[in-house]
């Protein structure tokens, strides 16, 4: 593929001039289509600032009921202690049945239910239970609900049994393993970094995929594919030039996501090189744009190629690791997103932002993602070749 | 409104439709195959953290405690290390997203009855992991702590080790969870998933549907015929929606047959719910096809209207009500919160009209409000 690129002095020079040609074409093309520039920009900037400003993942004000049966000192003081940010109070209710009709309706999420003699029960050392009843309609919140509302009911209840012996806080004498934790690479564990870089992310994949993909298309569609190939252009230079570009406009974007959105507003930090982050992009662009093109080539108008993309983009979307973690997922699912650029790339950028990776420690998911790119773009070159030669 | 000319314009929409093989195909194939994968796929629970462990004491209690969480389904152990900056490289290099360090001395403080502190250290970069990770060590620590102090507390008072353990911890938690009574994350998804995927794959139908008679010419067809605007534009969505309400059948079939998941409400119910989201989304696909005059603007701006909003602000991943307050707001101008709502709680919680009737209501405004917008948008007389 690379064998062709003229290397004698006037014919590269031809060569090289003719790529720019293409590529300034497919420029002026795309900065014409208003509408859709505007949107580029919003895109990069207001909708990167508002998932970092508005989303959480973690459970955050989970809405709380009460039934207290008990009324005591004990039991207020367990109450108490579910506490913002995880939960919110909202309300006492009368009987465990206003309770669930309050769940039912979706207007709560932990339902609380404590005992009579509850108080009674502690203090005479007796073992007494408190019902935890959790609305897991979404999994992974109820669980999260349920194991903080385990933790504080846990601890509440150690110390006082504790303190049943007649021990009480801090505990000097008392063999018990307590836990330090020291969060790396965002101490305080501000989701505003993460949401933020990850819409970015969702973005340049989204666009990566697409510009290239349906630039192409557009010309099989009009049949002005078949001038280009009569002109004294290359197959390759046809298919890199529309790579070329987007790639062009879509590292600009994120530029500008980056120095007019993270670093400004969100304070993210760029630990390691600002280069290695771009030039590393670009990589990504082209190795995505690479899965486009491929696309692109088994696809004959875009209506096609818009469903055929949606088809890969919303799998790399969900399960390349942005919304849970990568390692927990099934293996098929990680053996199939081997093939996903996006997975890579992931690692690569909170590495060089957040961790100050450069490419000593970056060198796998680089490597790999260069052969993937490599090998997407001879895939669809092939293709390409082969439906109009 | 002429039904006869709805009738054919519908018509003429789904011939062509129906004349594009490839599109015909993916535009049933991708929401089953996409609730296959996800369905299966998608799994939110966070499991296996690798991690590693730096034991400075190495006794038999340290190993016995780093035993507890080498055994933990939650943790996927990677190894010992004998230096801290180690650790800080496998950190860096995402080999491992947590670590252990247990202290010297670790036995014989505790065994001289005193508190130790055991250090963890932990990946921040995805704030959510990192903090669900927090509470897997906590809870592990609560346990080990728990069983020393039986211990403890049985050696030092001279009591049985039952005794011991009903002074130690004399409150139990019963945790009932609703709704989803196993917790299972593929009944909490799979309803989330018919929403998501109609909302994402049904714009998609429409967005090109007019954009494209603008960019090829035929739309001036349109402009001098008898057609109105009304006519024009209900033949145009009928064809699509039509399919979008098959893929409805389709995914319910297979959230219910495939998935196993419970469907406790009203049929009715769910399915007029379903036909009203089915116009919001198609509709969205053809305001933007109204906008601009390109396909490929149409096709960018439709699906990343269409998908982003879907995946950060339906309640798919997070709760409506954990949200900031600004993205609370965007949520509510977003049919898909809604349709979640109806979805989920037709599914897993049996609820119907008499609950959910505001939601079901939102839809509907939804619906005629987009049919306005899109009836003044369009117009036969454009000036350019």
């Amino acid at each position: 593929m690379m064998g062709e690129i003229p290397l004698d002095g006037r014919r590269a020079a031809r060569w090289w001039r003719r790529l720019a040609a293409m590529t300034q074409k497919e420029v002026l093309q795309l900065g014409r289509d208003l509408p859709l520039l505007v949107f580029l920009l919003y895109s990069f900037s207001l909708s990167v600032y508002i998932s970092g400003v508005g989303i959480t993942m973690q459970l955050r004000n989970a809405e709380l009921l009460v039934h207290d049966g008990d009324h005591s000192l004990s039991s207020r003081e367990l109450i108490h202690r579910f506490q913002p940010p995880y939960f919110r109070f909202k309300e006492e209710v009368a009987n465990p049945r206003e309770g669930l009709r309050q769940l039912d309706e979706g207007a709560a999420m932990v339902l609380l239910d404590i005992p009579p003699r509850f108080h009674e029960a502690l203090a005479a050392g007796e073992s007494t239970a408190v019902q935890l009843l959790v609305d897991t309609t979404n999994a992974p919140q109820g669980l999260s609900a349920a194991s903080y509302g385990l933790r504080i009911a846990g601890q509440f209840g150690s110390e006082a049994g504790l303190g049943s012996l007649g021990l009480s806080a801090p505990y000097a004498a008392v063999p018990m393993v307590t836990s330090a934790h020291r969060v790396w690479f965002n101490p305080n564990q501000d989701e505003t970094w993460f949401q933020s870089i990850s819409h970015m992310l969702r973005m340049i994949t989204v666009f990566a995929v697409l510009l290239p993909a349906v630039a192409l298309v557009r010309e099989k569609e009009r049949g002005t594919v078949e001038q280009l190939l009569v002109s004294p252009l290359s197959p390759f230079q046809i298919m890199l030039s529309k790579v070329l570009a987007m790639t062009a406009v879509i590292l600009i974007c994120t530029a500008i996501a980056v120095y007019g959105v993270l670093r400004p507003l969100f304070h993210v930090p760029m630990k390691g090189s600002a280069w290695v982050f771009f030039l590393l992009t670009a990589l990504h662009i082209f190795t995505t744009a690479g899965l486009g093109l491929v696309a692109a080539t088994v696809t004959r108008n875009q209506a096609q190629v818009g469903m055929m993309t949606l088809f890969v983009v919303g799998p790399m979307m969900m399960l390349s690791g942005l919304n849970s973690p990568y390692e927990s997922m099934p293996g098929w699912v990680q053996t199939v997103m081997a093939f996903s650029p996006l997975r890579y790339y992931i690692d690569i950028t909170y590495g060089v932002l957040l961790k100050g990776a450069g490419f000593d420690v970056l060198w796998k998911p680089v490597v790999t993602m260069v052969l993937l790119g490599g090998g997407l773009f001879g895939f669809g070159m092939w293709r390409f070749r082969r439906q109009f030669e | 409104m002429n039904l006869r000319r709805i009738k054919a314009v519908a018509l003429k929409e789904w011939k062509e439709t129906t004349r594009d093989r490839l599109f015909l195909l993916l535009a049933f194939l991708l929401p089953a195959l996409w609730m296959l994968v996800f369905g299966y796929g998608l799994v939110l629970d966070v499991e296996d953290i690798p991690f590693a462990v730096l034991d400075q004491d190495h006794t038999a209690m340290s190993r016995e405690y780093s035993y507890r969480f080498i055994q933990s389904r939650y943790f996927s152990y990677r190894g010992h290390v004998d230096d801290p900056r180690a650790l800080d490289r496998l950190l860096t290099k995402t080999t491992i997203r947590a670590a252990l360090i247990i202290p010297e001395r670790f036995e014989e403080q505790l065994a001289a009855g005193e508190p130790v502190s055991v250090q963890t250290l932990l990946d921040g970069t995805f704030p959510l992991h990192a903090d669900i990770a927090k509470g897997y060590v906590i809870a592990i620590n609560q346990a080990f702590t728990q069983d020393l102090l039986v211990d403890y507390v049985s050696r030092t008072r001279g009591l049985a080790r039952e005794q011991g353990r009903r002074i130690v911890q004399p409150l139990t938690v019963e945790v009932r969870y609703l709704y989803n009574e196993e917790v299972r994350s593929t009944w909490s998804m799979v309803p989330a998933l018919v929403m998501f995927t109609l909302m994402v794959a049904s714009p998609l139908l429409t967005a090109l549907s007019v954009v494209r008679e603008k960019e090829t010419g035929s739309i001036y067809n349109i402009y001098s015929s008898t057609l109105s605007r009304g006519e024009f534009l209900a033949g145009k969505i009928l064809p699509y929606a039509a399919i979008s309400l098959v893929n409805v059948w389709v995914l319910w079939l297979m959230a219910v047959l495939v998935f196993h998941v419970p469907f406790k409400g009203s049929l009715l119910f769910f399915f007029v719910g379903s036909m009203l989201f089915v116009f919001c989304s198609a509709g969205i696909g053809l305001l933007v096809s109204l906008l601009v005059s390109t396909q490929m603007a149409a096709l960018i701006i439709t699906m990343v209207v269409a998908m982003l909003p879907t995946i950060l602000f339906s309640g798919l991943l997070v709760p409506v009500s954990s949200l900031g307050r600004g993205a609370q707001l965007q949520a509510h101008f977003f049919p898909a919160m809604y349709y979640t709502n109806i979805v989920r709680g037709s599914f897993l919680k049996g609820v119907d009209a008499r609950v959910l009737w505001l939601d079901m209501a939102a839809l509907a405004v939804f619906a005629i409000g987009m049919g306005l917008i899109a009836y003044r948008l369009f117009t036969k007389r454009p000036n350019a």
